[in-house]
């Protein structure tokens, strides 16, 4: 069993804005990275954006800067 | 509910000890059974699909497995003695990455979603023995791949990471491979043969 931590995940209700939203953070050098939608979360397009629990008030605020509408954020093990 | 401890019992001792505990009802229960093995698991499994009994198991430690099965009262021993298995031979898995895309359709999306496959394969209990990557598939071992991370990571665990030299070559990326070895045509034709299944995304 791989050790598990709490991770964030942005999850999006349209792939074509997960895969925006890729783009906007990698050109802003934004941490995380695009990855499957983990089974625990059901919502969104399948895509979500990954990444550490400290990062994610600044990443809230970036999206919202930008005006990416994310449809979750959600807190889990994985 | 009765409860087995079948903890550091061998096999045939979990069934045997489960199958008296299920004698010993009067009424349809549930038997949970404790063990420290997977091959008990598959035995009581076994046992439970034998006599038409509910089955289910959890992992719960690294040598703890709960099984509970759902019995029927005092039920009969067939005389035999309960039989024991191997447990199940591991499949011999190889992963056959033949595009820097996964699927037909919008490249962009299929790069994604390759990305994505190769991060979720990382994610699996039971890893392949090794990926091939071949054709356009050579990419994602070379400089500037966003998957060598992954891919690093799955070398790390044992899993054989190998490129087509012949198609490093051809897309001038032998000098840019990053992560695995290079291999020629006998191997991956060797590796598929030898593979009890191939995924190829």
């Amino acid at each position: 069993m791989r050790p598990r931590r709490p991770t964030l995940f942005f999850s999006f209700a349209a792939t074509a804005a997960a895969m925006e939203a890729e783009r906007l953070c990698r050109a802003a050098g934004q941490p995380g990275r695009l990855v499957p939608v983990p089974r625990q979360i059901t919502a969104g397009c399948g895509l979500a954006w990954m990444a550490s629990p400290e990062d994610g008030e600044a990443l809230r605020a970036f999206f919202k800067a930008e005006g990416l509408e994310y449809e979750g954020c959600h807190l889990i093990e994985f | 509910m009765i409860t087995v401890n079948a903890l550091g019992d061998a096999c045939p001792l979990p069934v045997v000890k489960t199958l008296n505990a299920i004698k010993g009802l009067r009424s349809p229960d549930t038997v949970e059974t404790l063990v420290d093995n997977p091959t008990a698991v598959e035995n009581l499994r076994r046992l439970a699909l034998s006599k038409g009994w509910s089955f289910s198991s959890e992992k719960r430690g690294e040598a703890e497995y709960r099984v509970l099965l759902g019995a029927e009262a005092g039920a009969e021993s067939s005389g035999e003695a309960p039989a024991c298995y191997a447990p199940p031979v591991r499949k011999r898995t190889v992963v056959a990455v033949t595009a820097d895309h996964m699927g037909e359709g919008d490249p962009k999306l299929g790069r994604t979603l390759l990305k994505g496959f190769l991060f979720a394969l990382g994610q699996q209990e039971e890893l392949p023995a090794a990926i091939l990557f071949y054709n356009g598939g050579a990419f994602l071992t070379c400089e500037g791949s966003e998957s060598l991370e992954d891919l690093k990571a799955l070398e790390g665990r044992g899993v054989e990471i190998l490129s087509c030299g012949t198609c490093l070559n051809f897309y001038g990326l032998s000098e840019k491979l990053r992560v695995g070895g290079v291999t020629n045509m006998y191997s991956i034709v060797e590796k598929l043969a030898g593979a009890d299944l191939v995924l190829r995304p």
